[in-house]
């Protein structure tokens, strides 16, 4: 009323002049609509550089999923191809020099590319005498034997040197070698011919294994030494002769630690041999491989040689190694033969399989002119193709896996360069059971490294997934009642002064170091529990017990007793009770096992057949749970406060006692918020890494037991990250990880989205 | 029967139209229902209510007016206990309801305020569905039986004159009601626990002049079955509404009678400047 006072008589106004104010007016538009683009591109680069996170994630992963190819580098005919036939084909890691065998006792070392002759070598195979079989050992042995028609052998190693003639020259120079000597050694005291013949190096021994003409089995260990004295070269021979097979072997392989030996027979069988102790011998296994007319026409051990690869006649390739038979009345190491898996088939006959160096792949040439690339471990074929118009019978791979030479039935040698990087990863491998080389059945296995050379990688992803999922579990299982609880009577039943000291005070243990909490996860509550492990189940009964009880007990106290406590102070007088309550349950907790569990818990799970790992999911639970309870409080809190008060008026003005008012309209009406905070919660345990790195043992189980360790997606990329190769599989297998992780949280937060907005139009007001 | 209301009713000097169709009430005739003797109340150091005595006669609706702060929604949300959950709120002297002091230490807050009904100024239904709005305190005392909570919740809805509206939508949500319905729910949600007092805190504040006028209407149908007390800045509402009316000014109960008499016939100069718009 006053304002309008002033009405009559000269206007003064206060505002600027209408020049001044249309300047003005532009200037706001203009600050207006920079504001606005620069939210814009803040949002939008938001979008970007999580999409440029996903996509580079994704560029490391994508390698994985490419199969082998192959590029054709020379053709040339082979040296002495028309007058004899060719055995046995190699080369070496520089990618200089090849090795081709022939079967009228030949090494020929050659160029690589032009095929031209570096140096033949003569193995002198004495007149009258033939070549009647060819065998080889491991690739990296680099063994080949030649068995004759007098029931002799020659062992060859077709070794190189490298030469270093001056600075930044490096020379490949062929160094054939005989380990047992050049002269043919004996392996059949009755002179037999050897028709099928294998080698291999052991640690301190050259085995050959032979089946003779007229149907005998004969093994030969020879022990190599150098006279201290005359440095003269002593050979130990020892011949044993093995039982026979049902029907006569056309293949025969022998394990690196010459307790094996495996042939292929003319029945489409593979026969294994227990040679451990090779003067009590028995064939321990017998298994079809092959059907009906099909035949087994290649046989090779895989690196490593505990897996062995059958390819048959029309084109069937299998991969089986021996498992330890775990029945009753078995004996103690005693094997059988298990067919692993089979492969992608070849349209015509396996005519030789070669072994890749490091790893457990093969490469496979057929009649049909086909090249493969296969792999054991993921069960990949990643490579099939034509190759040649003509039947092909020897291939070779480089011992760097980057190289494959073949040659055709017209002696016509091939080079091809071979890209193969990631073999080992497959949508089954890093998902699916694997049958393990050795393992009785398949399993979910992460194990990624190992000191030997012929170990196979282990890369599923399931216990690393289980893991982090268990992990996230067990600490939102400890987290979430507390927190919502805490929240709950925080925002609703505490007095306002309280409540403004809890509140900050737990916003600021989400501060903490996650680091800090793994370490006293890890030293110091790990050992706690495991030695005082009832105090777990006392006081998850003990303390409700003591708060109901408690309640109970304040509830009869006088009025004038009551009063002097102010309405929500009530928590701070139960704080020493529970203190005093924990205190008394851990000073217990010797007491309660030696009474009911012989002195102690820990051994008496063990009696139970429960496993108990002192870095377990309860600690981990706790620890990460700590971690989380911080940020589910505070959203859940804020969600709780916020609930109108209008509404708990409202229901308390319709006789609701508190807690119904809390059960029934508040809850309801910040299921939104404290959903989200859950959510939220739960995203940060998945990704939480200082915590389960240190306190979870980080063993890669699957299993949910709360009293076992596990190892989680982000403490699994933290420990190997830093000590595996650039672009290795393993490393991309752990960007993979990465992405995994990526996903889940991405899923998880999407569906929690998704549910927040339906609650939210169903119970938020509005 | 507003209609036949505003063709009986006649203008008064002071702007406000009273209903004439009945003879001025006596309230010492009345049967009492609410009495408070010598309330004072206090925030704090701030005292809000000083010694009022106030006699509230049973199934008639009392209005109280006055300006801003003056203290009537303070005085109202007393009946029902609403101030026990301000924490620096402090009372003293006695309220009655049936004879009884509601401060006594016998009396169960939760089933005094079921008997003393509130409706608040913002419409507050609960994020459920309509028939569970309703039904919310009968649940609270226990009953969850369907069809005994079918037929109250309505008859509830009959007696807020909402049930035609709703009748086929009960498991709708709440929110998509209007705000005059909203307003209409929430005193179904009351009458649905069988209170004997309703309060009204600026039931209509909130609402357009068509869901005002029916939810006046719906008190003067209420007050036959109900003690109805109402709080309005409005004062042709209160006018219009109610029996007897209470001038509230800085805490203390300066005029109280007949609605009539109070708004032709003020005994206090400061009710009748108040109601003549004199005031501030």
């Amino acid at each position: 009323m006053n304002s309008n006072a002033n009405t009559a008589g000269e206007r003064t106004s206060f505002l600027p002049s209408a020049d001044a104010m249309a300047r003005r007016r532009r200037r706001r538009y203009l600050a207006d609509g920079a504001a606005r683009w620069m939210v814009r591109a803040g949002g939008g680069g938001v979008v970007v550089a999580l999409a440029l996170i996903f996509v580079y994630l994704f560029s490391e992963v994508f390698p994985l999923l490419k199969g082998a190819s192959v590029d054709t580098q020379a053709s040339y005919v082979a040296e002495g191809s028309r007058s004899a036939e060719p055995a046995y084909l190699a080369l070496e890691r520089y990618g200089e020099i090849g090795m081709r065998y022939s079967r009228d006792g030949e090494l020929v070392y050659f160029h690589l590319g032009d095929g031209e002759v570096i140096r033949r070598v003569d193995l002198a195979v004495p007149e009258g005498i033939e070549v009647t079989s060819v065998g080889n050992g491991e690739p990296r042995a680099r063994l080949v034997t030649f068995g004759l028609s007098d029931g002799t052998a020659i062992i060859v190693r077709h070794g190189f040197e490298l030469q270093f003639p001056e600075a930044g020259v490096r020379r490949v120079v062929p160094a054939p070698e005989f380990p047992v000597g050049a002269d043919p050694v004996l392996v059949d005291d009755n002179g037999a011919a050897l028709d099928t013949i294998a080698v291999q190096h052991s640690r301190d021994d050259i085995g050959v294994a032979a089946r003779t003409a007229d149907g005998r089995m004969m093994f030969v260990r020879f022990r190599v030494s150098t006279g201290s004295l005359t440095g003269e070269r002593e050979v130990r021979r020892q011949a044993y002769e093995l039982p026979d097979a049902p029907e006569p072997v056309t293949h025969l392989q022998l394990s690196a630690n010459l307790w094996n030996l495996i042939g292929a027979d003319t029945d489409g069988h593979l026969v294994y041999w227990d040679i451990a102790k090779p003067g009590q011998a028995v064939v321990r296994d017998r298994r079809r491989v092959a059907d009906g007319d099909e035949s087994i026409t290649a046989l090779q051990y895989l690196n490593g040689t505990f897996s062995i690869v059958a390819g048959t006649s029309t084109g069937q390739l299998s991969q089986w190694f021996l498992v330890r038979d775990e029945t009753e009345d078995a004996g103690d190491n005693i094997f059988f033969l298990a067919r692993a898996r089979d492969f992608e088939q070849h349209p015509g006959a396996i005519t030789d399989i070669q072994a890749e160096y490091a790893r457990k792949g093969f490469v496979v040439v057929d009649d049909s002119g086909h090249l493969g690339v296969h792999y054991g471990t993921s069960a990949r074929t990643l490579l099939l193709k034509k190759v040649s118009d003509r039947p092909l019978v020897h291939v070779g791979v480089s011992p760097v896996n980057n190289r494959i030479i073949f040659e055709d039935d017209a002696g016509q040698l091939t080079e091809l360069d071979l890209w193969n990087e990631h073999p080992e990863a497959s949508l089954k491998a890093l998902w699916g059971k694997v049958w393990y080389e050795g393992r009785s059945d398949p399993e979910y296995v992460w194990q990624a490294s190992s000191g030997s050379d012929s170990f196979e990688p282990k890369y599923s992803m399931v216990p690393l997934t289980v893991g982090t999922l268990k992990a996230a579990f067990f600490a939102m299982l400890f987290a979430m009642p507390l927190a919502i609880a805490g929240a709950v009577y925080t925002a609703y039943f505490m007095s306002p002064k309280l409540r403004g000291m809890v509140k900050p005070t737990i916003e600021v243990m989400e501060a903490l170091p996650t680091v800090i909490l793994g370490f006293l996860a890890g030293l110091w509550l790990a050992p706690f529990l495991e030695n005082h492990i009832p105090v777990v189940f006392t006081v998850l009964v003990g303390l409700p017990l003591a708060f109901l009880l408690f309640a109970w007990a304040w509830a009869q106290l006088p009025r004038s007793v009551r009063n002097r406590i102010p309405g929500g102070w009530e928590a701070v007088i139960l704080m020493p009770i529970i203190c005093l309550l924990v205190w008394g349950l851990v000073e217990l907790s010797p007491i309660i096992e030696i009474w009911f569990f012989d002195g102690s818990m820990r051994q008496w799970f063990t009696d139970m057949g429960i496993t108990y790992d002192q870095r377990n999911a309860l600690v981990v639970g706790i620890a990460m749970g700590f971690a989380v309870i911080p940020t589910i409080f505070s959203i859940a809190e804020d969600a709780v406060f916020t609930v109108p008060k209008h509404l708990t008026q409202g229901s308390l003005a319709l006789g609701a006692t508190p807690w119904q008012t809390v059960t029934r309209v508040i809850l309801l009406t910040a299921s939104p918020g404290i959903f989200s905070a859950v959510m939220i919660g739960f995203g940060r345990a998945v990704g939480e890494t200082m915590i389960v790195l240190m306190a979870t043992g980080n063993s890669p189980v699957v299993n949910f037991n709360i009293f076992e360790g596990m190892r989680t997606l982000s403490a699994n990329i933290a420990v190997e990250l830093p000590e595996t190769a650039v672009n290795s599989t393993h490393f991309r297998i752990l960007f993979m990880a990465g992405l995994v992780l990526f996903a889940m949280t991405f899923i998880v937060n999407t569906i929690a989205e998704i549910v927040r907005q339906r609650l939210r139009a169903r119970y938020s007001n509005l | 029967m507003m209609e036949e209301n505003r063709e009986q009713s006649v203008q008064v000097p002071t702007g406000v139209s009273v209903s004439q169709d009945r003879e001025a009430l006596n309230i010492e005739r009345e049967d009492i229902c609410i009495e408070t003797r010598g309330l004072n109340l206090y925030y704090g150091e701030d005292q809000a209510l000083k010694n009022v005595n106030l006699r509230i006669p049973r199934n008639r609706v009392t209005a109280f007016i006055g300006p801003s702060g003056c203290g009537k929604s303070t005085l109202l949300r007393c009946f029902n206990r609403m101030n026990d959950l301000i924490d620096i709120c402090r009372i003293e002297g006695e309220i009655l309801i049936d004879g009884q002091d509601i401060h006594h230490r016998d009396v169960d807050v939760a089933e005094h305020r079921r008997r003393v009904g509130m409706v608040f100024q913002k419409p507050n239904p609960f994020p459920k569905s309509i028939f569970e709005n309703v039904a919310y305190g009968l649940r609270l005392q226990g009953v969850n039986d369907r069809r005994k909570l079918a037929e109250v919740v309505e008859n509830a809805l009959r007696s807020a004159a909402l049930w035609d509206e709703v009748k086929d939508r009960l498991d709708d949500n709440a929110f998509g009601l209007s705000g005059g319905q909203q307003q209409r729910l929430v005193i179904a949600r009351a009458i649905a626990i069988e209170p004997e007092v309703i309060l009204l805190d600026e039931p209509c504040s909130a609402l357009d002049p068509i869901s005002t006028a029916k939810v006046e209407e719906l008190i003067i149908e209420l007050k036959d079955r109900y003690t109805i007390v109402i709080v309005t800045h409005n004062m042709q509402q209160a006018a219009r509404v109610s029996d007897f009316t209470a001038y509230m000014y800085m805490g203390e109960m300066v005029e109280f009678d007949d609605t009539s008499r109070l708004f032709t016939n003020p005994r206090r100069r400061a009710t009748e400047d108040y109601i003549t718009g004199r005031y501030g």
